[in-house]
């Protein structure tokens, strides 16, 4: 039940969004294609940037375990902070390449 | 192809694992597919895997409802032992001596009671177990850890000399239709797959 109230929920704002965007704003419908193209990219970004982290994170307690003899767990990187850490590296580095580009 | 163009795919891909995992079944059928049914026979030991000791150093949600579990099959009468694992979180108790003190309140007579705090990861658990039943001539065990890393906790409990029987206390695939609740099992079937890839190519199955 939950999942389709959700569902249903953001569809409804999303559709007043929409509305206010290009009713009210004076937004264009076309630029809607582009702008769903951005958020993805920044999706992607983000998830290349969690494989990073989670993959940096492993290989440094393994070397950790290795190097000083000790246990280091790996659910260290088992946080959902890392998880908004890396959409905050994905969106920044989309955020840069955008104010870069000529 | 670009690299805006990568990241786009990627971005379709990440959203589709999303609303899939939040919105479907599939976390329930993955972890269906994953775990070990229930084998309850009689054993001659039980073995309670540790998981982690809260923050005040009292037995967390995990902790409690495996001990709990693995105290009921004692009852049961299904085998004469009950060895109960689980480190020290810094400088407080075992979470296997926290565990023990709950199974005496319990009734649990303490000379049936092992512990066992040494084992940090699920294969030092095995070989530290093993180390600790073998000379006690116990072959058989019921083992009681949750049901996605069971296969990965019974192929190294296999490898120590056990013959093991599955005693997960739950059964994820069950868990309930709520998006949040089906996210957090798809984040745990990850990091069960990643842990399998890790005993495997670490050469521990």
């Amino acid at each position: 039940m939950e999942g389709p109230f959700i569902l249903l929920l953001v569809g409804l704002t999303s559709v007043g969004a929409y509305w206010v965007g290009t009713k009210r704003v004076g937004l264009s419908g076309r630029g809607l294609r582009r702008a769903v193209e951005r958020v993805l990219e920044c999706v992607g970004m983000m998830l290349v940037f969690l494989v990073g982290n989670l993959a940096a994170g492993m290989i440094t307690i393994l070397a950790v375990r290795v190097v000083t003899r000790k246990f280091v767990s790996l659910y260290l990187i088992d946080d959902e902070v890392l998880v908004i850490l890396s959409l905050l590296q994905g969106l920044a580095f989309q955020c840069w390449r955008d104010a870069s580009a000529p | 192809m670009s690299w805006a163009r990568i990241c786009r795919l990627l971005g379709l891909a990440a959203l589709a694992v999303f609303l899939t995992s939040a919105f479907t079944p599939l976390p329930n059928l993955l972890s269906r597919w994953l775990t070990i049914p229930r084998r309850l026979e009689p054993a001659e030991a039980i073995v309670v895997l540790g998981t982690r000791l809260s923050p005040d150093w009292e037995l967390s949600a995990a902790s409690l409802y495996r001990a709990r579990y693995g105290i009921a099959l004692y009852r049961r009468g299904l085998a004469p032992l009950l060895v109960l694992t689980g480190p020290a979180r810094g400088e407080g108790p075992a979470e296997a001596t926290v565990r023990a003190k709950f199974a005496r309140e319990l009734g649990i007579p303490a000379e049936v009671i092992l512990t066992e705090a040494g084992g940090r990861t699920t294969r030092e658990e095995a070989v530290r177990v093993g180390a600790l039943l073998r000379p006690r001539g116990v072959r058989k065990i019921l083992l009681v850890t949750n049901s996605l890393a069971m296969a990965r906790a019974r192929g190294v409990f296999e490898r120590a000399g056990f013959e093991v029987l599955a005693a997960p206390p739950d059964d994820l695939s069950k868990t309930s239709g709520e998006p949040g609740l089906r996210l957090g099992l798809m984040q745990q079937i990850l990091e069960e797959l990643i842990a399998r890839l890790y005993y495997r190519v670490a050469g521990y199955l």
